[in-house]
């Protein structure tokens, strides 16, 4: 799609009116192109006015507390795995946010402000990976990740397919070594692509499961995180989501040299 | 925004006490009921929750991000219920009347949006509430008036331009 045609269709974009597929489109264009970004945060901030404008209604009794409570569920207690897994998936999407916004620049970018852009990529991707770190310190306090045992990866759509995702794998000398992988963009209404498999790969064709995808959000995003007792991640670098058809739907390889 | 990451209860608190009762309000406009509009209102909280890594201040302001949250997902569940590849036609109406402004802290935003909106034609503000409020697309209401579609979208475009443009003169110095 081209910025002209994107353009054309953030008006229902940002009213909510477009249809799942023309959306699917427009967003992928919105993560490299940061020109049409900014007219549909513009078009998407005046189309909120509409809903701030409305007269307010009474909130019922107690609500706030209800969602505290969904919230605190959500979140499970303080340093219990799942509350660092979510914690640690959500930057991990922060920082693909960030680093795809980057390299879209770098992609879309002219050649003389290549290394300027490409620097800044690198920054983004490092401010991220610190950030990472930082919550999952503060959820998991007595746990250390070195920024040197923990690799990035990101997974692109093959052929003409949709979405994304992102990879951090954990490959430690002193720790279990684990693998979260965020997927997003996928098409939330293909049931019969339902469950996904997550795979990694290692040179000499050993694959490990890494997860399985039982369902997707209405962004087509999902996370898997596995932790793995008796085996290290050192050079399964190949990471593959594939469909319930056993088609490749998206791939990449994690740099566990960075 | 960090706060609400870590699932933090006072930061959930704030956002609360802020924006829940604009939300609930377009879940009640959109949804219909109560029941409806509560349990969407929860569900933005906690979706919120869960993107909260992926707010940008840089890319617009959290009750803008906030309320595009609420808004796709009472759009998306309107789709869900009726089983239609667009919204449920729930209400077509007028944006609200401009009323004096309020005393009221907590509705400052309210008036700043009720000013922008006056920026705009009786017959633009009817054609934005009849896609946000109504689940019309272009499409539709060019069909519906008998226009033609790149009329409807220009239309959209320029309506939404008037209110952001009035918005923003609103929040300069």
């Amino acid at each position: 799609m081209s910025c002209l045609e994107v353009r054309e269709l953030l008006p229902e974009l940002a009213i909510g009116v477009l249809g799942a597929e023309e959306r699917a489109e427009v967003e992928r264009h919105l993560r490299w192109c940061a020109g049409c970004r900014k007219e549909a945060a513009e078009l998407g901030a005046a189309a909120a006015t509409l809903a701030f404008a409305l007269e307010p209604a009474p909130v019922p009794h107690g609500l706030g507390e209800r969602i505290v409570e969904r919230v605190r569920r959500a979140a499970g207690p303080p340093g219990t795995p799942r509350r660092a897994r979510t914690a640690a998936a959500s930057i991990v999407a922060a920082m693909v946010a960030i680093a795809s916004l980057g390299w879209g620049a770098v992609m879309a970018g002219r050649a003389d402000r290549f290394e300027a852009r490409a620097a800044q990529a690198e920054r983004a991707r490092a401010e991220a990976l610190e950030r990472f770190q930082r919550i999952l310190t503060s959820v998991v306090p007595d746990r250390q990740l070195p920024a040197s045992e923990t690799h990035l990866g990101q997974l692109r759509p093959t052929a003409d397919g949709l979405g994304g995702g992102a990879v951090l794998q954990l490959v430690s000398e002193t720790m279990l070594d684990f693998t979260i992988v965020i997927v997003s963009g996928l098409d939330p209404e293909d049931a019969a692509a339902l469950p996904y498999r997550v795979e990694l790969e290692n040179a000499a064709g050993q694959v490990l499961r890494a997860g399985r995808i039982a369902e997707l959000d209405a962004d087509g995003g999902a996370e898997v995180f596995r932790q793995f007792r008796n085996k290290s991640l050192g050079g399964f670098t190949t990471v593959r989501v594939v469909n319930a058809q056993g088609e490749e739907v998206l791939s990449g390889a994690v740099d566990q040299t960075a | 925004m960090e706060g609400l990451l870590a699932g933090n209860e006072a930061a959930v608190r704030v956002l609360y006490a802020r924006y829940a009762r604009p939300i609930f309000t377009l879940g009640l406009r959109l949804l219909g009921s109560a029941e409806a509009a509560e349990e969407l209102t929860q569900d933005v909280f906690l979706a919120a929750w869960r993107k909260a890594a992926r707010f940008d201040p840089a890319r617009g302001r959290l009750s803008t991000w906030l309320m595009t949250i609420a808004h796709n997902l009472a759009v998306d569940r309107l789709r869900r219920e009726t089983g239609s590849t667009r919204p449920h036609l729930v209400l077509v109406g007028d944006v609200p009347e401009v009323v004096g402004a309020s005393e009221d802290d907590a509705v400052v935003e309210r008036d700043a949006a009720i000013r922008a909106l006056d920026s705009l034609s009786d017959a633009e503000k009817r054609l934005l509430a009849r896609a946000y409020f109504g689940g019309l697309t272009a499409r539709e209401i060019a069909e519906a008036d008998g226009i033609p579609l790149g009329t409807v979208k220009t239309r959209l475009r320029t309506a939404l331009i008037k209110v952001r443009r009035a918005h923003e003169g609103k929040e300069r110095p």
